[in-house]
C-alpha cells in the first residue's frame, strides 16, 4: 500500500468536508472581514466604497461599544465557568454506582436533549409571560426587581444566561462523564490511597487528570453562548436591547442596513475567541501514537 | 471500601434530588402548560394540571381554512404544522446523516491516513467551531441564493451539517488514531480491499462512536432556530422551531408551547434510546491508544 | 503450500532504517521463526511479506509470484495477530468465515470447513459466540482458526503467544507445533521469546538491527552460534561472556584474566592462533560448568566464590565470581552451596566459544 497512494486517498476523504465549511464558513467569514472594511449597506445610494479601518476606528471610539464588548466577555466568561462548576458536579454524581443511576443519567441528559431551539422559546415565555397567566405576576416582580437593578432589557438577558446555563452544564457533564470513564479506575484507586481529604484528590487528581475534557468542554460551552444569544434576539425580533457584540451587531445589519460596521463589530470578537482557541489546543490536542 | 455512613448517603441522595429536579423542572413546567386548557392556564395552579387535555396539540393539526376563531377582535390564524413536521424530519434526518458521513471521512483520513499536517488539518477544522455561525447570516444568505437554494430545505443541509462537522471530526480522528490497526489490517489480509474492511469491519465496531457523534449532531442542529428563520421565509417550508417563532405569541401560547413538546418529544427519545451509547461512544473517542 | 523468497529486502522509514539487505528463502512447508530483540526489524520483515508495509527496495516472492505490487489480499496468505485483531462485532463463527466470504466460497463450504478448523482447535461451542465473551485463549484459537480455514499457502504469525499467561503459552506452543505438522503450510512466525523460537522453528532466523545474524536450525544455532549476539540471545540463561588475553604458555595457549586462567582447548588452538597477545571474548554457557571433581583436568578449572544461589528444583543456578567476572552456572540439584562459599568449577573443554572483541564474530 504505498504511501503516496494513501495520502491522496486522505485528500480526496477530506475534501467533502473542507468544500462544506468553505463555502458555508470561509466564504462568509471571508465576506465579513472584507465588508468591515467597506461602507456596504443595502440603503447607500452610493457605490460601496473602501473605507479602511474606520468601522474599527469609530468603535473604539464608542463607549457603548466598549460595554457591549465587556458584556459579552463576562456573559461568556461567567456562563462557562458556572457550567464548568455545575457539569463537573453533575459529573462526579454519576461518576460511581448506585441505585437508579440511569434514571438520575436520564435526567441530566435531558436539558441537553431537550431542543434548544424550542426550549428556549418555552423558557424565554415562561419567564416573561407575555398574556396573563398563572405565574404572570410572579415573574412581572422578577423582571421589575431585575431591570430596576441592572437597566431595561437586563430580566431577558439574565433569562438567556440562565437558559444557557441550564443547557449547557447538562452537556458540560455527560461529556465529562466521558472524559471520567476514559481515565483508568487504578488512577483514582492510586489516589484513593495517596490522600485521604477528599478535596485535596479532587484538585490534586481529578482534576489535572480531567483536564483535558475540561478544556474541551469550556470550548464547546462557549460557542452555545453565542448562539443562544441569537436565538433569542430572533425570536424576540430584537426585544433583548441588553448590549452584547452580537445581539449589536444584528441590530446594525438589520435595522440600521450598516453592514460594514455591523461586520466590524462581529469581528472584535475573534482575538477572543482565537486566545482562547489557542490556550485550548495545547490542553487538548490528542497525543501522537508512535507506529508500531 | 468502608461503607458510608448514613449521612454521606442521605447527602449523595438529596445531591441526586436537587440535581435532577435542577435539569427536569423547566421541561416538566412546560409540559404540564401544553396539556391545560386556556381557562387553566389563566387561573390554574403554575406547576400542576388538573384536567390534562389534548386540546392544544389537536388545535396544531388543524388546517382548515385561514383561520379558526378570533380572541378578542384578534384573527387566530392557523399554521401548516403538518408541513412544518415534514420539513423537520427531512432537514434533521438530512443534516445528521450528511454530517456523519462527511465527518467520517476526514476523520478516517485524519486518523488513520494521516496526510502531511494531518494535525494542523484536524485544529483547523476544528476551530472553524468557535465561528458564531449565527452571527454569518447576510454573506450565508449570499451563497444560498448563488447555490440557487433559497426558500429551499436543502439550504440547510447545507448549512446545518458545518454547526456539527468540527467537533464530530474531532471524534472521529481522535478515535480512528487510537484504534488498534490490527484489526483492520487483518480484514485486509483475510482478502478484504480498503472500502471492503472500513464498510463491513471499521465502521459496524465503530458503532458506539458513530451514534455519539450523530447524537451531538442531533442535538446541535436541534438547538438553531436563528438559521431555519433566515433560510426558510415561506411559510409551509419552516421547519418547527422557525414556524413556532412565527406565531403570534400574545394569541397562541398555548399552542406554542405544544408545538415545543411536539418536536421535543421525538428529539428526546432518540436522544434517550442512545444516550448511554454516547456516552460510550464519547468514551471510546477519548480513550488514549485503547 | 509455497516457498517464499526474500532478496535484498530494506525497509527504511523517514528516519529509520528498519530492515537490512534481508535474503531469506523459507523452503515450502517449513516452520521458520524470526527471533530477535524488539525493533530489531523482525515484525516489519513479517507485515511487507503480508504486504501490509511497503517495501524500500528488494524483492519479495510467495511460490513463483512475485508480490510486491500486490495487495494483501491477493497474495493468499493468512495472518495471525499479537492482540488477535478478532473482529469485536462478529460471532466467532462470522469471523472464522469472513476471509471465505470475501472470496465467494459457497454457504456449505464455507461451513464445512469453519466446521473442520473449530474441531481441530477444540472451539466448536464457542461459535456463537462473540469475541468479548472469550478467554485470552479462547481467542487466541480463534484467530488461529480464522487463518487455518482459507487454506493460504502460507501462514503469519506476528507474536501470536505473547499475551497469555505462561502455562497458556507452553500449551498453545504444543499446539501450534501439532498443528503444523498436520497441516504442513508454510509459516512464518515472529517472536522474542527464544524459546519459543527453538521450540517451534524448523529453522530460526535471529535479526538484530535490522540484520540477519545467523539463520540455522535451533540446535544449530546453541551449538555453533555465529557471533557473540546469537550465542547471548540463544540460550538461557544466557552464556557467560568474559574478555581475555591469548597467552602462549608452556607449549600451549592459554586464555588469562584476573581471577580466571583456562587452557584454550586443542579444538580451538589452530583458530586462536593469529589472537596470540590479543583480546578476545571466551563464552561459556551455564549449562557447560559442573563442579570440579579430582578427576577433572586442572587446566580447565577455576575458582570461585558463590554469591547468589537460586534453587529451581530440577537445577541449582549460581551466580559466581572469579576475581571480577561475574559467572553463571547450572549445577546438578545435588549440589549444596550457600553465599559466599568457596567452589571450584570446571569447564566443558569441547564447548567453550570464543568471539572476535572487533567484529563479535566467532572465532
Amino acid at each position: 500500500m504505498g504511501r503516496a497512494r494513501d495520502i491522496r486517498l486522505a485528500y480526496l476523504l477530506l475534501a467533502p468536508a473542507l468544500l462544506l465549511l468553505l463555502t458555508a464558513l470561509a466564504y462568509p467569514v471571508g465576506w465579513e472581514v472584507w465588508t468591515s472594511l467597506t461602507d456596504l449597506s443595502p440603503v447607500n445610494d452610493h457605490p460601496t466604497s473602501f473605507v479602511g479601518l474606520d468601522n474599527y476606528r469609530r468603535l473604539s471610539g464608542d463607549p457603548a461599544f466598549w460595554r457591549a464588548a465587556a458584556n459579552t466577555v463576562a456573559y461568556a466568561a461567567l456562563t462557562s465557568a458556572v457550567k464548568l462548576a455545575l457539569g463537573l458536579g453533575l459529573a462526579l454524581l454519576l461518576a460511581r454506582p448506585f441505585r437508579g443511576r440511569a434514571l438520575v443519567f436520564l435526567a441530566i441528559f435531558l436539558p441537553w436533549a431537550y431542543p434548544a431551539s424550542v426550549s428556549v422559546i418555552g423558557w424565554y415565555w415562561t419567564l416573561s409571560p407575555p398574556i396573563p397567566t398563572a405565574y404572570s405576576v410572579f415573574m412581572g416582580n422578577m423582571k421589575y426587581a431585575v431591570d430596576g437593578a441592572l437597566g431595561g432589557g437586563a430580566w431577558a438577558f439574565v433569562s438567556v444566561t440562565l437558559f444557557n446555563i441550564w443547557r449547557g452544564s447538562s452537556f458540560i457533564g455527560i461529556f465529562l462523564l466521558a472524559g471520567i470513564n476514559a481515565v483508568p479506575p487504578e488512577l483514582f484507586e492510586c489516589a484513593a490511597l495517596e490522600s485521604k481529604s477528599a478535596w485535596r484528590r479532587f484538585w490534586l487528581v481529578t482534576v489535572p487528570l480531567l483536564k483535558p475534557f475540561l478544556a474541551l468542554a469550556v470550548f464547546l460551552a462557549l460557542t452555545t453562548a453565542f448562539a443562544d444569544l441569537a436565538n433569542v434576539w430572533m425570536l424576540t425580533a430584537g426585544r433583548i436591547v441588553y448590549p452584547v457584540l452580537g445581539t449589536h451587531a444584528y441590530w446594525l445589519a438589520i435595522h440600521g442596513g450598516q453592514f460594514g460596521p455591523a461586520s466590524a463589530l462581529s469581528l472584535t470578537l475573534a482575538p477572543f475567541l482565537l486566545a482562547v482557541l489557542f490556550v485550548l489546543f495545547r490542553m487538548f490536542d490528542p497525543p501522537d501514537q508512535e507506529r508500531a | 471500601m468502608s461503607p458510608r455512613p448514613w449521612w454521606r448517603k442521605l447527602g449523595h441522595g438529596s445531591l441526586l434530588l436537587v440535581a435532577t429536579v435542577y435539569c427536569v423542572f423547566p421541561i416538566y413546567f412546560m409540559l404540564v402548560q401544553s396539556l391545560k386548557t386556556a381557562q387553566e392556564d389563566v387561573f390554574g395552579n403554575p406547576l400542576i394540571v388538573l384536567n390534562p387535555t389534548f386540546e392544544n396539540f389537536e388545535e396544531l393539526f388543524q388546517q382548515s381554512g385561514e383561520s379558526h376563531g378570533y380572541v378578542g377582535r384578534a384573527l387566530r390564524r392557523s399554521y401548516p404544522v403538518l408541513d412544518w413536521l415534514e420539513n423537520t424530519i427531512i432537514v434533521f434526518a438530512g443534516s445528521v446523516a450528511v454530517t456523519l458521513v462527511v465527518s467520517l471521512l476526514a476523520g478516517y483520513a485524519l486518523g488513520r491516513l494521516r496526510p502531511p499536517g494531518f494535525r494542523w488539518w484536524r485544529r483547523l477544522i476544528f476551530a472553524s467551531y468557535v465561528v458564531p455561525h449565527t452571527i454569518l447570516f447576510v454573506p450565508l444568505y449570499q451563497v444560498i441564493v448563488s447555490l440557487n437554494l433559497e426558500n429551499n430545505l436543502l439550504a440547510l443541509l447545507v448549512v446545518y451539517p458545518t454547526l456539527a462537522v468540527p467537533f464530530c471530526v474531532w471524534i472521529f480522528s481522535a478515535y480512528f488514531q487510537n484504534l488498534p490497526r490490527a484489526v483492520e489490517e487483518s480484514a485486509l489480509v483475510e482478502g478484504a480491499s480498503r472500502l471492503t474492511a472500513f464498510f463491513r469491519i471499521l465502521l459496524p465496531m465503530s458503532k458506539p462512536v458513530v451514534v455519539a457523534a450523530g447524537i451531538f449532531a442531533l442535538g446541535t442542529i436541534a438547538s438553531d432556530f436563528t438559521l431555519a428563520s433566515i433560510l426558510l421565509l415561506d411559510a409551509h417550508n419552516k421547519t418547527i422551531p422557525a414556524g413556532l417563532a412565527t406565531m403570534e405569541v400574545a394569541l397562541d401560547e398555548l399552542l406554542a408551547v405544544a408545538g415545543i413538546n411536539l418536536m421535543a418529544i421525538p428529539v428526546v427519545l432518540i436522544c434517550a434510546v442512545f444516550a448511554r451509547g454516547y456516552v460510550r461512544g464519547l468514551t471510546a473517542a477519548m480513550v488514549e491508544g485503547a | 503450500m509455497a516457498q517464499v523468497m526474500m532478496k535484498d529486502l530494506n525497509k527504511k522509514y523517514d528516519e529509520v532504517h528498519a530492515v537490512k539487505d534481508v535474503n531469506l528463502h523459507i523452503r515450502d512447508k517449513e516452520f521458520v521463526v524470526l527471533v530477535g530483540p524488539s525493533g530489531c526489524g523482525k515484525s516489519t520483515t513479517l507485515r511487507m511479506v503480508a504486504g501490509l508495509e511497503e517495501i524500500t527496495a528488494g524483492e519479495i516472492s510467495i511460490g513463483d509470484r512475485i508480490v510486491n505490487d500486490l495487495p494483501p489480499k491477493d497474495r493468499d496468505i493468512a495472518m495471525v495477530f499479537q492482540n488477535y485483531a478478532l473482529y469485536p462485532h462478529m460471532t466467532v463463527y462470522d469471523n472464522m468465515a469472513f476471509g471465505l466470504k470475501m472470496r465467494k466460497f459457497p454457504k456449505t463450504e464455507i461451513a464445512k470447513r469453519v466446521g473442520e478448523a473449530a474441531e481441530i482447535l477444540g472451539i466448536q461451542e464457542l461459535l456463537k459466540r462473540k469475541p468479548r465473551q472469550l478467554s485470552g485463549g479462547q481467542r487466541q484459537r480463534v484467530a488461529v482458526g480464522r487463518a487455518i480455514v482459507r487454506h493460504p499457502q502460507v501462514f503469519l504469525f506476528d507474536e501470536p503467544l505473547s499475551n497469555l499467561d505462561a502455562k497458556l503459552r507452553v500449551q498453545m506452543r504444543v499446539e501450534l507445533k501439532r498443528l503444523h505438522d498436520r497441516l504442513e503450510t508454510t509459516a512464518i512466525y515472529v517472536t522474542h521469546d527464544q524459546v519459543e523460537a527453538m521450540t517451534l522453528g524448523d529453522r530460526v532466523v535471529v535479526m538484530k538491527d535490522g540484520w540477519i545474524q545467523q539463520v540455522g536450525e535451533p540446535l544449530e544455532l546453541y551449538g555453533h552460534p555465529a557471533n557473540r549476539f546469537v550465542a547471548g540471545f540463544i540460550g538461557s540463561p544466557s552464556m557467560n561472556f568474559v574478555e581475555m588475553t591469548v597467552a602462549d604458555a608452556n607449549g600451549a595457549l592459554w586464555a588469562d584474566t584476573p581471577g580466571l586462567r583456562v587452557k584454550v582447548p586443542p579444538a580451538s588452538a589452530a583458530r586462536l592462533g593469529p589472537y596470540k597477545g590479543q583480546r578476545v571474548t571466551l563464552g561459556i554457557r551455564p549449562e557447560d560448568l559442573r563442579v570440579a571433581t579430582g578427576a577433572d583436568a586442572a587446566d580447565y578449572s577455576f575458582d570461585t566464590v558463590v554469591e547468589v544461589v537460586e534453587p529451581l528444583g530440577s537445577e541449582i543456578l549460581l551466580d559466581l565470581k572469579a576475581g571480577p567476572n561475574v559467572i553463571v552456572a547450572r549445577v546438578d540439584p545435588t549440589v549444596r552451596a550457600k553465599h559466599q562459599d568457596k567452589m571450584r568449577l570446571s569447564l566443558h573443554p569441547e564447548r567453550v566459544h570464543f568471539f572476535d572483541n572487533k567484529t563479535e564474530l566467532a572465532i
